[in-house]
């Protein structure tokens, strides 16, 4: 391509960093008010930068009630709920990704079935979801929310794995085969290897998937079980707006989305559209 | 599938026994085939089909949990209801589609732009890219939290930098408890959001553009914005269309953000349908009612979504 002047490239940059400037402000000043005494959160004119950074405000987010706002809990289920979620989608997802790839089981319509369920409204899943499961005493359970998370992470994981699985060629598994190797022993020692990079990002996305979902968690927990993203909205709610503990919940729930967005960058695209575009 | 069956030629054909082993193979392949789906397609049955059946039954019931009265069948009241005399439902109607028309809208056109300039930056755009990325990877309840500091009235910093930037003539807009502006607000959520996903989608569709093609048309002296129109969005369309539908299916969802920055209000200019069923479901404890609604969305997610699958299956089938 053409190469640019000098004034286009003035202008390319300038642009970049207004937008960069738009897109991160919101976080930074997140991150900023997690530091911030009440008196500089709310003062006007606001205070750009605390005077001083401690961790006050996370010791009190992160510790149980009724002193702290009880986030090393919400850090607990949050993790739970994710991982147990990504563990049951990516294993039994992984396997039905395999058999759809491979033996084309259930033909096209079969695994557009799978992919269309992905896009089911959340409210519309969560009513009959909260009625069985309190008439099953599963509410406000861990598993509960496991359960819920995987009606949307399973056909998530089952359609990006069997993206990758069709870009490996097949003569690698009928060599195995030939050579005396099982069917499953061909998946297990000479597929699934090589798709590693592929179910690690497959992975990390149910991750944030599961560590990101709110309905689910709001509709179908109480006490027992409280991640983090219902902990930040139980807070902007109560009759004392704890900004700088909130923020501080809020700095901790966004960590994981900021590690992947740089860790995934290859296969961002993939994944945000379920392999629509290979990007 | 079944030539892939066939084993090559001049390997060990010869064994002993090797007939034997593939007649018995393809039987073994189709257990395999099917012991390997099986797991996923019971949990998807078992989570997805069954609540469905149980809330398609709850839509011709008439089932209030504050009456205590017994669930009853009522037909298809519940839908005609819905869809004949509840003004409220297609208030959130309206909103949820001004939030999705004017989502994509933006979001599409900030998004090529970026896209536009990233590409230019070649390799050393990797850093930005993750950058500009984090809005899309964060939960929706936390960017809700974040705007909902900078839109406040008195102590937020967006009204203090209209202040500055106005030399003090405008500034404190109620960007939440204004029914006029309140709308505008959580559109700008959401453009926050997820205009770095439609940036990112295009910036992966120009990559695919082969250079020749804007040689080409330098040669033919065609002028950059000729170049763009008749060179770049042609090619790019496929990717858009895939874009657009993703955030179409997600913004009719719209659910967080509102939760966390208006709670539907002022009165209900921000209620979109998805809060409005919640509403229904979790507040006053319509079962019915809420199932009949929950259906009609279901059937106008069904329908963008076979648009999705169609238009995939279609780009699957030229290549």
């Amino acid at each position: 391509m053409r190469r640019m002047t000098r004034l286009e490239a003035a202008v390319t940059a300038g642009l970049l960093i207004a937008a960069l400037i738009f897109f991160m402000f919101p976080v930074v000043w997140m991150f900023l008010t997690s530091f911030k005494s009440e008196a500089e959160y709310f003062h006007y004119p606001p205070v750009f930068i605390p005077k001083d950074f401690d961790f006050r405000n996370y010791f009190n987010a992160m510790a149980f009630p009724p002193d702290g706002r009880g986030g090393l809990q919400g850090l607990r289920d949050s993790l739970i709920i994710a991982t147990a979620t990504t563990l049951v989608a990516v294993l039994i997802g992984s396997l039905a990704a395999y058999s759809l790839s491979r033996f084309k089981t259930g033909g096209d319509n079969f695994s557009f079935w799978i992919l269309s369920t992905r896009m089911f409204p959340p409210v519309a899943a969560a009513l009959p979801l909260f009625l069985i499961f309190k008439q099953i005493r599963l509410l406000d359970t861990h598993l509960a929310l496991i359960i819920a998370n995987t009606i949307f992470n399973l056909p998530f994981v089952i359609w990006l794995m069997k993206g990758f699985f069709d870009e490996l060629p097949g003569e690698l598994e009928e060599a195995a085969l030939i050579d005396g190797c099982s069917q499953v022993g061909a998946f297990v020692r000479v597929a699934l290897p090589l798709v590693t990079p592929g179910l690690v990002a497959t992975s990390l996305f149910s991750f944030i998937f599961a560590w990101n979902e709110f309905m689910f968690a709001l509709l179908l927990t109480r006490r027992n079980v409280r991640t983090l993203t219902i902990i930040v909205p139980s807070l902007v709610g109560g009759h004392e707006i704890l900004w700088g503990e909130i923020a501080a919940i809020g700095t901790i729930a966004i960590i994981p989305g900021i590690l992947l967005s740089i860790l995934l960058q290859r296969y961002l695209v993939r994944g945000l559209t379920l392999g629509a575009v290979k990007g | 599938m079944r030539d892939r069956v066939a084993i090559p030629q001049g390997g060990p054909a010869g064994y002993p026994g090797e007939a034997r082993r593939s007649a018995s193979g393809r039987s073994r392949r189709r257990s395999v085939a099917i012991l390997f789906v099986l797991p996923a397609a019971l949990t998807l049955l078992a989570i997805t089909v069954f609540p469905l059946i149980y809330e398609l039954r709850l839509v011709f019931m008439s089932w209030e949990l504050t009456t205590n009265a017994p669930a009853r069948f009522v037909g298809l009241q519940n839908l005609i209801r819905v869809l004949s005399q509840d003004g409220r439902f297609w208030t959130s109607m309206r909103v949820t589609a001004i939030l999705m028309i004017g989502g994509v809208a933006i979001q599409l056109s900030i998004g090529t732009g970026l896209a536009l300039l990233l590409n230019r930056l070649g390799s050393r755009r990797t850093l930005l890219v993750s950058l500009f990325l984090i809005p899309v990877m964060i939960a929706p309840v936390v960017a809700g939290f974040q705007f909902r500091m900078i839109y406040h009235d008195q102590f937020g910093p967006l009204n203090y930098v209209i202040e500055l930037l106005t030399f003090g003539q405008w500034g404190g807009f109620a960007w939440i408890a204004d029914p006029r502006v309140a709308l505008f607000s959580i559109l700008m959520t959401d453009v926050w959001q997820w205009t770095p996903f439609l940036m990112l989608i295009v910036l992966a569709g120009l990559q695919s553009v082969p250079v020749e093609l804007y040689e080409a048309a330098e040669v033919d002296g065609a002028s950059p914005w000729q170049t763009f129109w008749r060179v770049t969005v042609p090619l790019l369309l496929p990717v858009i269309i895939i874009g657009i539908l993703i955030r179409a299916m997600d913004s009719f969802k719209l659910f967080d953000i509102i939760y966390l920055v208006t709670g539907g209000g002022p009165g209900n200019v921000t209620e979109t349908i998805s809060f409005y069923t919640y509403l229904q479901g979790f507040k006053f404890f319509s079962l019915g009612y809420t199932a009949a609604m929950a259906f009609i969305q279901l059937i106008i997610i069904t329908l963008i979504a076979q648009f999705f699958l169609r238009f995939q299956r279609q780009q699957r089938g030229e290549v």
